[in-house]
């Protein structure tokens, strides 16, 4: 544990966080703080900084200055050992990246055999469960390539599950699939959130948003403009920007 | 007159096979040694160390940028002014080694490009080490883009062991050079000698012909 200096944080806490992308300020100033067992909703347009906020909190992007203090360890701090901390961590990401040379299991169990060093067998069992618990029992020796969008999703989160962390991301995870697999990964996600995992969330989902999360933050060009309940921000947007926004991807 | 010449050769066959053997035997070597030295080359110059990355590309370069006999010559001739002295099979090894790894080097980092970001994203997220995302989901996705093109270049590199005869290896080629002075029928002679490494050869070229049509077969299943 990394002695921050600073007062009781919480799980994820940004502080004054900026950072350029050659002369593109694409994050202004940040400042937020997510709570154990908090779901947040990040919208915004395309290109407004939501997708590199979330990547910054497990490294794969590096910020320029500010604080970042993610489970008690700053980030950027010598001290803290970034390999460990990601373990902490999942991360879904918007592609799947799911390992195309390794089964629906081989995928799942990979990190808790290699980096959780848990025997082959014990990993198997918990990886078949966890595939079981997102409908995907039928699926454990199936490649990534025989799955649909929606199922490579679901064994995903299985796989970021399968580390037990303590932190969920997810980085836009319905935006690749086709509209009638969407609500098959919002289930699970839904159950994710309901088992009191931290999760930041960057979609456009609204019937998500409003479900479970407490907090959605709604940025444009690098800063967070507005934050709120679901209720708050979808009834009652404060700025113009947000009311654009909320038209826009309401309208259909 | 081509009677007795064939006689003649019929009687060079133990030369011949001896000839046959040191070539298998410099390429295997130096094809084993220099596939473990290029794997390793390329993924070094992929490491992300500029200054490591830099030298192993200028290296690279060098030896690409000059002609194989050049450098054999450098080794057997020059390095013995410097104190180290060499034999023959030890300098031809060490050459080809390091001419086998240099152009392996670049197939297996075209490879390691190939593999999208995403996938090294995936494993950085999920905590595991360099090593472990080289081991287990890099280099098996990588091996799909290398394989074709390494079998190519072990033709390539047996080939090339035939200049190794320049600093007096009794290799295939100079088992030519030798009968020739006997039966003075180079055209005989040298069709032989051809003969000879395309039967080392073709195997070869037929196993890279099938894995590239297997890797094509493949290629729709390639989640990118």
């Amino acid at each position: 544990m990394t002695k921050t200096g600073l007062a009781k944080t919480g799980m994820i806490d940004f502080r004054g966080v900026n950072k350029w992308f050659g002369t593109l300020n694409v994050l202004k100033d940040i400042t937020l703080s997510v709570e154990p067992r908090e779901v947040v909703v990040v919208c915004g347009p395309s290109g407004s900084g939501k997708s590199t906020l979330i990547r910054c909190v497990n490294g794969l992007e590096a910020i320029k200055d500010g604080d970042l203090v993610v489970d008690g360890q700053r980030l950027g701090d010598p001290a803290t050992n970034m390999t460990q901390l990601r373990t902490e961590i999942g991360f879904v990401f918007q592609s799947f990246n799911l390992y195309p040379h390794k089964t629906a299991l081989e995928n799942v169990t990979l990190a808790p055999i290699h980096v959780r060093k848990i025997p082959r067998a014990e990993a198997e069992k918990a990886g078949r469960e966890l595939l079981a618990k997102v409908g995907l029992a039928d699926k454990v020796n199936a490649y990534p390539a025989q799955l649909s969008g929606g199922q490579q999703q679901r064994v995903a989160i299985a796989r970021c599950l399968g580390m037990r962390p303590k932190i969920m991301l997810f980085d836009e995870p319905t935006s690749a699939l086709d509209p009638e697999m969407i609500s098959e990964v919002l289930d699970v996600m839904v159950a994710v959130a309901e088992e009191g995992m931290t999760m930041m969330v960057v979609t456009h989902e609204m019937g998500f948003a409003r479900k479970v999360a407490q907090r959605v933050v709604f940025m444009d060009a690098g800063a967070i403009v507005e934050s709120g309940t679901p209720e708050e921000f979808f009834s009652h947007p404060k700025t113009d920007r947000s009311r654009a926004f909320l038209s826009k991807i309401l309208r259909h | 007159m081509i009677w007795q010449q064939l006689q003649s050769l019929a009687g060079s066959y133990p030369l011949a096979l001896r000839g046959l053997g040191m070539t298998v035997m410099l390429s295997l070597i130096s094809l084993v040694l220099g596939t473990l030295l290029g794997f390793g080359l390329g993924i070094l110059r992929t490491g992300g160390n500029r200054l490591i990355s830099g030298l192993i590309g200028a290296w690279v370069d060098l030896i690409r940028g000059t002609p194989f006999l050049v450098q054999i010559f450098l080794i057997f001739f020059i390095l013995p002014e410097f104190g180290i002295e060499l034999d023959a099979f030890t300098a031809g090894i060490i050459a080809l080694t390091n001419l086998a790894a240099c152009f392996i080097c670049e197939i297996v980092v075209a490879g390691i490009r190939s593999v999208p970001t995403g996938q090294v994203e995936a494993a950085l997220a999920s905590g595991l080490s360099r090593w472990q995302r080289m081991r287990q989901v890099v280099l098996p996705q990588a091996m799909r883009i290398v394989l074709p093109p390494l079998v190519g270049q072990y033709v390539l590199l047996i080939k090339d062991s035939s200049v190794v005869s320049a600093i007096g290896l009794t290799d295939l080629t100079r088992v030519g050079w030798l009968v020739v002075q006997r039966v003075p029928n180079g055209l005989l002679v040298f069709f032989l000698v051809g003969v000879g490494y395309f039967i080392v050869c073709y195997p070869l070229i037929m196993l890279a012909r099938r894995l590239e049509q297997r890797m094509g077969a493949a290629h729709g299943e390639v989640q990118l």
